[in-house]
């Protein structure tokens, strides 16, 4: 047995024995090379190379992307990635909550709680950030253009003051209109104080004839303001309400809350009679062109007229002024005169007469006296009358001032952040008296024409640096809060003149003038709110609101028609003057030319023409035919337009629907001193004003106009073409982008708009051979009621401070390439001497079946679950194919690095990284975007929502666009919310989408346009 | 030195020659010969009496692979793997995947039947073939014909197939024979020039990789993107010179919206007085209270605010929350203590906000009614 | 099967002996060229060295050095494209469909015209590369797995594009290198310098010309030529989907597909002919490259261009029958509106100067012939541009209509392509034979063996 199992065992173990050694002597002998061929060794080598390669490739450096650093000590209201608000109010008056991430100001919304505000801000509110952050703010003071401490400075100036307060020697202060009560009340602490210190506020466009007028009809310059929601009818003479005058926030939306179409009853019907094609005028439902000199002849015939039918106590008709006259002499409308007339007659209390800042005294007398027939007086807001600190704009005073400044008996002259060498008129000779000034102190945020002629540049906080109250309302003062220490060692002007004023130059402390507006408003203003409430409490309150509602009551005197001022005689019309008149108006977003540097609003584009980077004179068809001057887009014939010795060459825009004989000028160009973007931009219309204009600084009379044989880069955003131009003729009305009807239309037939439609959705459902995706719950729409919208471009301005928009530059402009996510679209029907102006805001329509997305070969533009149509930047090569077959042409290609293209990197400087917004990428050269219904919005309020553990429907987002819209036209929602707003507008009667006929669903309705004309008259 | 022989070649003048001669040679029963012609001869496969080609059969199988390939391709992508809302068009759009279907097909269609014959059926390339570099070959490259009777051949001897050809009619004819070198060929894979090589290769390609992708590729103006020109939170600036601090504390004095500051600050007896508790003791305000409290009260306090806990005796231990002192005070006091601190008890308001104050007071208050419950409770309880 | 071809005249002049026909095509390789193609070489490598700047500094700044603005995303970059693949057409057209024809008059010219191909594809190849705003992620264009599973929609025209493209490209070039084997050989065992003998042995992968091969590569030739003749179809019709898949008014159109086919064989032909011209003339093949070869060429030109007339002519009637405005409106645009200028150029070009090749004179007179092919050209590129520059600058909403002005970079890229496709070209004429050696001494007279009887008959009657 065991035998066996040994035997069995070797026979079991040998060959394993004998395998192993086989094995072994294999593995000691060399491969048989000789089999190797060629090719195998070239193969090897690959391998190696490829290998190594691939080594290299796997071992890549470690990317650095910087430390994090959190608080040492994190402020209680900070809450990372989470912004604060700031209540606060804009230089122009704006009441704005400033958002802020981590304590640096990133934008701004209006204040919704404040009564004036109401939510909304400004333009040049909006574009704010962009001025706290420009790197070219001077950053320390500077003597003789040479750096210098605060000490040194505080200590020099004080010392001087007090000599000049020894000597008789005057100190004249320039400054921009006082709207602060504090700084007010401080200046007149200054005044007080001796060493005679006189006060010029100037300011380059004012509405100084109203204030006059004013006081001739009531005896005080306590304007009323006007609520214009309640008025049905507005005549707005030579007035850019919906524009750039008095306060547009307010305006435009007493004005659309008049153009509701759901209350057909009440809807507005606004006459515009100008010269220019101001954005009123675009809007007017009756538009009449007239000669900013004959507006008070015509308003005469009216008067007359109704002198004659209301017959009123009192009233006398002036001259023999009748409508038949002035509409045979001016060539107006009859039909639309009688319309005009019968409407003041039949809307009492509801109609108004408005007469714009560049009119004469005498015609805003009238003006008075019409809206006082008709009760107007009714449509005034008794609690907000006009209020203004220190009268400014006298040309008597200041030419007494310069006088004295030549005879050099003015020591001292200081600049309050104002700009007196470039704005007032150059006969003024302000330059060259300012340079006999002993010490001449500049406060400025930038550099300027002013402050290059200073020994003492003083660098001043940005608003959003300081403190501060404001007021032209009688009934509130809002407040000004910083919301960041300053960027750069910079002061607040009342800060420093407080100090100085103490005469002590160690006086200055960060919060002296914090302490002071406290004190103040303790004392004056909390008082009047409910009393017995401890001050402190109190005081917070307003700051957090950002205002305070006091109690104000104005009474409105009767009239005084015997006033002899009323009905001055007129020397203009004796004999009319000759040649072309010369219309100056405000820049819509550049105002006074403060904000030349800032790209943003350089290039938003003019609302009417679409010009960007450039002023021009607006000139009709007509008279450039008549003398021979030629427009083409990108190249318009250079004038030379000359006023007695005055003199200014600028080039023409040809502008539909201007008076013949009337070229209008927009301010606030022409900067020769404002930073590498504002500097050289346009054409400094200034130049033709003069100390001592006749009828109204803004209406200059004789000019002549000199063809210049030479050519100019004028760049517009949109084509030009001859209204005449069959070819092209109301495309937008042919191919259905801008529906429009009447307001009787509308009454008669409310469905009239449906029945005009090419293709609904359902038609499109039907068609399709897909069935329609199903997008659950939430699904992101837009509507915007054309109604309402009156082309501001506040949404423009918004959108671009959201969503890091680059300035690209004019040039760029030039090559179309300007990348705004939302524009404004203008479009003109009719003829050019009566054109009907269409606009619409145009952005992403977030197409159902978006013709970008099945083009883009990277998928790198997809449609989101909640119906977005999306960019996904990382993933775009830059095809541009997407926007070729975009049919709305709202996709934005980054053609260059802008930030580094513009003005050599300008805006890539490290101050401006603080500016943009952190919710939105910064994009890259070379890849394509658009709106994304500000989709950072959106995830934010849906990780709320999941936060809170709520179903998300998207309740209360709004996209910036319409968070900005002063007319609140633009509603955004959730579509597939049965409660929200958009899904009823969807189903609006009026409402219908851009360019049906090709079936890609947008998710932006809009309302057709209601023009409220007589019925008789066809569109 | 050569002298195996691989056949025995002759050399024709005319295509009809060559014809006849293939006809024989294929006739007397050879198997391994080739006849090489400078282009092809129409005939001349018949005459050699070979079979039909097999690349019809190549084409056919390489199309279909790249047909059924491209299209699963597509549709796997399209459909499940990452299906994503295209135009509103549906998951599988087939009509869109026929051009690259029809592409695919063609392209792997002809590149593998290509390739597929000149590697697979043609073996080459090989230019170590005994043939090259005969004159037979330069004659028959250019304008002779020739036919060629391999030795491997069985019916093969030299004298019969010289024979055979000079009667087929061949103008010459003459014996190919292998090169020993190629024959015995023997690379040496410790050659050092060839190492050398290989190191340079090695070194020069790892090298430029690294180079272009770590260097260059993050160099103008390749952008990937990757620095963001702004802000996020708790990220450097360089704008702020002091250690690129870019989160700034807000000025004091201003009011947030949403936030109005402390006003009694200093002043607990005016904030007992002022402050009342906004919040009715929920649940929900409890429970929050309750978490808070643990995560910030509880080390000194303690959970149930007895004044001993975790960190006692390094820190000056707290008194219980029970005393009658603190159960008297109003809760404002206890939300000014929260906020401003009290002796060694530092300002919890940058942890807490404003309502989780007075959530936690709620806490507290439960806490001290648990410790010292009064009768109605326990009726409340019943 | 070979009976059918023999009945029309023969390709090659006179009766060259397989030697001379060696001798002749391997001329241009064999002796040092003179002065004039040095002369050509740098005129072309300048225009190429321009271009390569102007494309360095587009990729370093950005698209926004060219004239492409918002509605004209595409310009001159896609121009070329369009242009440079239909030049590439004319080759495989000839290899592949005039092969399956059994037109033996291809031989002569089939191999230059597929290098031109090949060359022109490349010239093509190069723009979709170099027009993208961020050419470093070119590679998305491909699908390749990565780890965030993206991958390229292939719902995009343009992706079918690069599919089509490299399809192409691929296949037009082993086309021709199949065809290129067994000239190597045969140079390989001509030549008398060692390098060259080892660069054509490595080319010409050791090829024995043995009939066992032949019999297979001559199948091959005929599976190549039946893919082929489809794929050149389906490419430009791909290219053409590019417009015709979008919704633009001018680009949605249904008879792109065959439009473009044509035009892209018209100007293909134009091109080819154009350089046929100088090369018979310098390495005087005129006796293989023969004036009937050309007239043939003249007629395929005369015929295309027929056929783009006809498509102008639908156009613009399908615009007016579709009743959409905005469609009539582009096609009325076209010929009235600011691009007047280049669609007239266009039509002129295209259609009416084509038209004189009715005359058989005229046909084959080769100065006119090369003028003709010139102006095809140029009215073919200008198709183009009228095509996608047009239709884009005046599209659907009037407020985003803007006027194309191209910019330096656009002209001196536009140069430097030309410059690579004759750099490359001259390279080609020097380095390789230029007309199929193996092809040419199969289609002379007396190359095939006459033992059949018919064709001795037909020997007879000659």
């Amino acid at each position: 047995m065991t035998d066996k199992f040994t035997n069995f065992d070797e026979e079991k173990i040998v060959p394993q024995i004998q395998k192993t050694d086989e094995f072994s002597e294999q593995a000691l002998e060399m491969p048989d090379l000789s089999k190797m061929s060629p090719i195998n060794r070239r193969k090897f080598l690959a391998l190696v190379g490829a290998s190594t390669a691939l080594a290299a490739t796997a071992c890549t450096d470690y990317r650095d992307k910087g430390k994090i650093i959190s608080y040492n000590k994190k402020p209680e209201i900070i809450t990372y990635g989470a912004a604060n608000y700031y209540a606060s109010t804009y230089r122009d008056g704006s009441a704005i909550l400033i958002k802020t991430r981590e304590g640096r100001p990133l934008g701004v919304v209006g204040n919704d709680i404040h009564p004036i505000a109401k939510g909304k801000a400004s333009v040049q509110a909006h574009s704010a950030v962009l001025d706290l952050y420009d790197p070219e703010r001077l950053k320390s003071p500077q003597k003789n253009g040479k750096k210098i401490s605060w000490q040194k400075v505080d200590e020099e100036i004080v010392s001087q003051l007090a000599s000049a307060k020894n000597s008789n020697t005057k100190t004249a202060i320039f400054c921009n209109e006082i709207h602060s009560p504090t700084f007010a009340k401080l200046l007149e602490e200054i005044k007080l104080a001796g060493g005679n210190v006189e006060i010029f506020p100037i300011s380059l466009v004012s509405d100084k004839n109203r204030e006059v007028s004013w006081r001739n009809c009531y005896g005080n310059t306590a304007v009323l303001a006007i609520s214009w929601d309640k008025a049905k009818i507005i005549v707005a003479f030579e007035a850019d309400i919906l524009g750039h005058e008095g306060r547009p926030i307010e305006q435009i939306r007493g004005y659309a809350n008049g153009r509701n179409v759901d209350d057909a009853k009440n809807f507005n019907r606004l006459y515009a009679i100008e010269s220019t094609m101001s954005l009123t005028g675009t809007n007017a439902d009756y538009r009449m062109k007239l000669n900013p000199l004959n507006s008070f002849e015509v308003l005469a015939a009216i008067y007359n007229e109704l002198v004659e039918k209301v017959a009123p106590m009192g009233y006398s008709s002036i001259g023999n002024y009748s409508l038949d006259s002035v509409a045979k002499l001016y060539n107006l409308d009859r039909k639309v005169l009688n319309l005009l007339l019968n409407d003041l007659l039949n809307n009492p209390g509801r109609a108004i007469v408005y007469a714009g800042d560049a009119l004469p005294f005498y015609t805003h007398n009238l003006v008075n006296l019409i809206n006082q027939i008709i009760g107007a007086a009714e449509l005034y807001d008794y609690s907000n009358s006009k209020v203004s600190f220190f009268e400014g704009n006298n040309p008597h005073r200041l030419k007494q001032i310069i006088k004295e400044m030549n005879e050099g008996k003015v020591g001292t002259a200081i600049v309050l952040d104002a700009n007196p060498a470039y704005i007032l008129a150059d006969d003024f000779g302000f330059v060259s008296a300012l340079k006999k000034v002993k010490t001449k102190i500049a406060f400025v945020e930038k550099e300027s024409e002013t402050s290059e002629l200073c020994e003492y540049v003083l660098p001043v906080n940005h608003p959003f640096e300081s403190w501060g109250d404001y007021q032209d309302r009688a009934g509130v003062v809002s407040l000004v809060q910083p919301v960041i220490e300053p960027l750069y060692d910079t002061r607040q002007i009342e800060a420093v003149l407080l100090s100085w004023l103490s005469g002590n130059p160690k006086a200055y402390s960060y919060d002296i003038y914090h302490d002071y507006l406290k004190k103040y408003w303790a004392t004056n203003i909390l008082p009047m709110l409910s009393a017995g409430d401890d001050s402190e409490k109190l005081w917070f309150a307003c700051l957090h609101d950002g205002f305070a509602e006091i109690p104000a009551k104005a009474e409105i005197a009767k009239i005084n028609v015997e006033n002899s001022l009323l009905i001055p005689k007129l020397p203009n019309l004796e004999n009319p003057p000759k040649g072309i008149t010369v219309l100056l108006t405000n820049n819509y977003f550049l105002k006074d030319g403060r904000y030349a540097n800032n790209g943003w609003l350089q290039e938003i584009p003019h609302p009417v023409t679409k010009a960007v980077w450039d002023n021009y004179a607006m000139i009709a068809p007509a008279t450039a035919d008549k003398l021979g001057l030629d427009y083409k887009d990108f190249n318009s014939d250079m004038i030379e337009v000359s006023i007695g010795n005055r003199k200014l060459k600028l080039p023409i825009i040809w502008q539909p629907g201007m008076q013949e004989d009337v070229i209008a000028i927009e301010l606030g160009f022409g900067r020769k001193k404002a930073g590498t973007i504002g500097t050289d931009v346009g054409f400094n219309a200034v130049k033709l004003m003069t100390k001592n204009d006749d009828i109204s600084p803004l209406i200059l009379t004789n000019a002549n106009i000199k063809k210049l044989n030479e050519k100019y880069k004028l760049f517009s955003t949109q084509e030009h073409h001859k209204l005449e131009d069959e070819f092209v003729k109301d495309f937008h009305r042919i191919r259905h982008i801008v529906q429009d009807g009447t307001l009787a239309q509308f009454v008669k037939n409310p469905g009239f708009i449906q029945q005009q439609r090419e293709m609904t959705e359902k038609e499109i459902d039907e068609h399709s051979v897909n069935p329609p995706h199903d997008y659950g719950e939430v699904k992101w729409a837009m509507a915007i009621d054309l109604n309402k919208c009156v082309a501001c471009s506040n949404c423009v301005a918004s959108c671009n401070v959201e969503n890091n928009v680059p300035v690209v530059g004019k040039e760029e402009c030039g090559h179309g390439r300007e990348m705004h996510w939302v524009r404004i679209d203008r479009y003109y029907s009719g003829t050019s001497e009566v054109p009907i102006v269409s606009s619409m805001p145009m952005l992403c329509q977030h197409c159902d079946m978006a013709p970008c997305e099945n083009v883009c070969p990277v998928a790198a533009t997809t449609h989101s679950i909640d119906g977005l149509n999306q960019m996904t930047y990382n993933r775009c090569v830059g095809t541009r194919y997407c926007a070729n077959n975009c049919p709305y042409k709202v996709r934005r290609f980054n053609f260059f690095n802008f930030r580094n293209w513009v003005a050599d990197g300008f805006y890539e400087q490290d101050s401006l990284e603080l500016m943009h917004n952190p919710e939105v990428t910064v994009r890259s050269r070379g890849v394509m975007e658009k709106c994304t219904f500000c989709i950072q919005r959106l995830m934010e309020g849906r990780q709320e929502a999941t936060k809170r553990g709520e179903k998300f429907l998207g309740v209360g987002l709004k996209t910036a666009c319409q968070e900005a819209c002063p007319a609140d036209a633009i509603v955004f929602g959730n579509i597939n919310d049965p409660n929200s707003e958009i899904s009823k507008l969807a189903k609006h009667k009026l409402g219908y989408k851009v360019l049906e006929i090709i079936a890609v669903k947008p998710n932006i309705t809009y309302l057709a346009k209601l023009r409220n004309i007589n019925e008789e008259e066809a569109l | 030195m050569n002298n195996t022989i691989y056949g025995v070649t002759g050399i024709f003048e005319t295509p009809d020659g060559i014809i006849e001669a293939a006809k024989i040679v294929e006739k007397s029963g050879y198997k391994r010969f080739d006849v090489h012609t400078a282009y092809p001869i129409h005939g001349m496969p018949k005459a050699m009496n070979l079979g039909p080609s097999p690349l019809g059969y190549f084409a056919l199988v390489f199309g279909l692979t790249g047909a059924f390939a491209g299209f699963l391709l597509m549709t796997w992508i399209m459909t499940y793997n990452y299906p994503l809302i295209i135009s509103g068009k549906p998951f599988f759009p087939y009509p869109a995947f026929i051009p690259v279907t029809f592409e695919i097909t063609v392209l792997l269609a002809s590149v593998g039947t290509v390739l597929g014959m000149l590697f697979v059926l043609f073996k080459l390339p090989n230019n170590s073939h005994p043939l090259h570099d005969t004159d037979y070959m330069k004659k028959v490259s250019s304008d002779k014909f020739g036919v060629c009777l391999e030795a491997k051949d069985e019916k093969f001897s030299e004298a019969a197939a010289k024979e055979l050809l000079i009667s087929a009619g061949a103008s010459e004819v003459g014996t190919i024979y292998y090169d020993e070198e190629t024959l015995n060929f023997k690379p040496n894979i410790f050659d050092v020039k060839f190492n050398v090589f290989l190191l340079v290769t090695a070194i020069v390609i790892s090298g430029a990789t690294y180079v272009l992708l770590n260097k260059l590729m993050y160099t103008e103006p390749f952008n990937w993107m990757h620095h963001q020109a702004r802000i996020d939170a708790q990220v450097p600036s360089k704008f702020f010179g002091e250690n690129n601090f870019s989160m700034r504390t807000p000025p004091k004095g201003t009011a947030a919206r949403g936030f109005a500051p402390y006003q009694y600050k200093g002043q607990p007896e005016l904030a007992e007085a002022n402050l009342t508790n906004p919040l009715p003791p929920t649940r929900e305000n409890l429970e929050v209270g309750k978490t808070k409290y643990d995560i910030y009260c509880s080390p000194c306090h303690g959970y149930h605010a007895l004044g001993y806990a975790r960190l006692n005796g390094q820190f000056p231990n707290p008194p219980s929350l029970h005393s009658e002192k603190v159960r008297n005070w109003g809760d404002g006091r206890i939300f000014h203590i929260i906020t401003e601190g009290q002796n060694s008890m530092p300002s919890y308001s940058t942890q807490l906000s404003k309502e989780e104050k007075w959530k936690v007071i709620l806490y507290v208050r439960a806490l001290e009614r648990a410790m010292n419950a009064k009768e109605e409770d326990i009726n409340n309880d019943k | 099967m070979s009976s059918d071809f023999l009945h029309e005249p023969s390709v090659v002049e006179g009766r060259p002996s397989f030697a001379d026909i060696d001798r002749q095509i391997s001329a241009p390789l064999d002796q040092k060229p003179d002065y004039k193609y040095f002369i050509a070489l740098g005129i072309s490598s300048t225009m190429l060295l321009i271009g390569v700047f102007f494309i360095g500094i587009t990729f370093y700044y950005g698209i926004g050095l060219w004239g492409n603005n918002n509605p004209v995303g595409w310009a001159f970059g896609i121009v070329n494209f369009v242009f440079w693949v239909g030049i590439g057409h004319a080759g495989t057209l000839i290899s592949a469909i005039l092969f399956l024809f059994r037109q033996k008059w291809r031989t002569g010219i089939a191999r230059f015209a597929e290098g031109m191909t090949i060359f022109a594809v490349m010239t093509a190849g190069i723009f979709p590369l170099i027009h993208v705003g961020r050419p470093w992620l070119a590679g998305y264009l491909f699908p390749y797995p990565n780890q965030h599973e993206i991958w390229v929609n292939f719902t995009s025209p343009l992706l079918w594009d690069v599919f089509a493209v490299s399809t192409y490209f691929t296949v037009s070039f082993i086309f021709w290198y199949v065809g290129l084997i067994p000239d190597f050989a045969t140079l390989r065992d001509r030549t008398t310098s060692k390098i060259k003998k080892i660069i054509y042995s490595i080319f010409s992968l050791g090829w024995r010309f043995s009939n066992r091969h032949w019999k297979n590569y001559e199948m091959v030739y005929l599976i190549l030529a039946g893919f082929a003749t489809p794929l050149v179809l389906s490419v430009h019709t791909i290219v053409s989907f590019d417009f015709a898949v979008s919704i633009m008014p001018g680009w949605h159109t249904t008879i792109f597909p065959p439009y473009f086919v044509a035009g892209a064989v018209f100007s293909g032909f134009a091109m080819v002919q154009n350089v046929l011209i100088f090369v018979r003339k310098i390495f005087n093949f005129e006796h293989i490259i023969t004036v009937d070869t050309l007239e043939k060429m003249n007629k395929v030109i005369l015929a295309t261009g027929t056929m783009v007339g006809y498509a102008y002519a639908m156009e613009f009637f399908m615009a007016w029958y579709s009743g959409n405005q905005a469609e009539s409106f582009v096609f009325l645009n076209r010929a009235l509106g600011p691009y007047a200028w280049a669609y007239w150029i266009m039509v002129s070009c295209n259609v009416v100067f084509p038209q004189l090749f009715w005359f058989k004179k005229l046909r084959r007179s080769l100065p006119f012939m090369f003028v003709i092919g010139v102006l095809v050209n140029v009215g073919m590129w200008f198709e183009r541009f009228v095509i996608i520059v047009t239709s884009l600058a005046n599209d659907f909403l009037p407020s985003s209509w803007a006027y194309f002005k191209p910019t330096l970079t656009d002209f001196g890229i536009l140069l430097g392509s030309f410059g690579l496709f004759f750099t490359l070209l001259l390279i080609f004429i020097r380095t390789m034979p230029v007309i199929s050696i193996a092809e040419v001494k199969a289609a002379i007279h007396g190359s095939q063996p006459t033992h059949h009887d018919h064709e001795r008959g037909e020997y007879n009657n000659e």
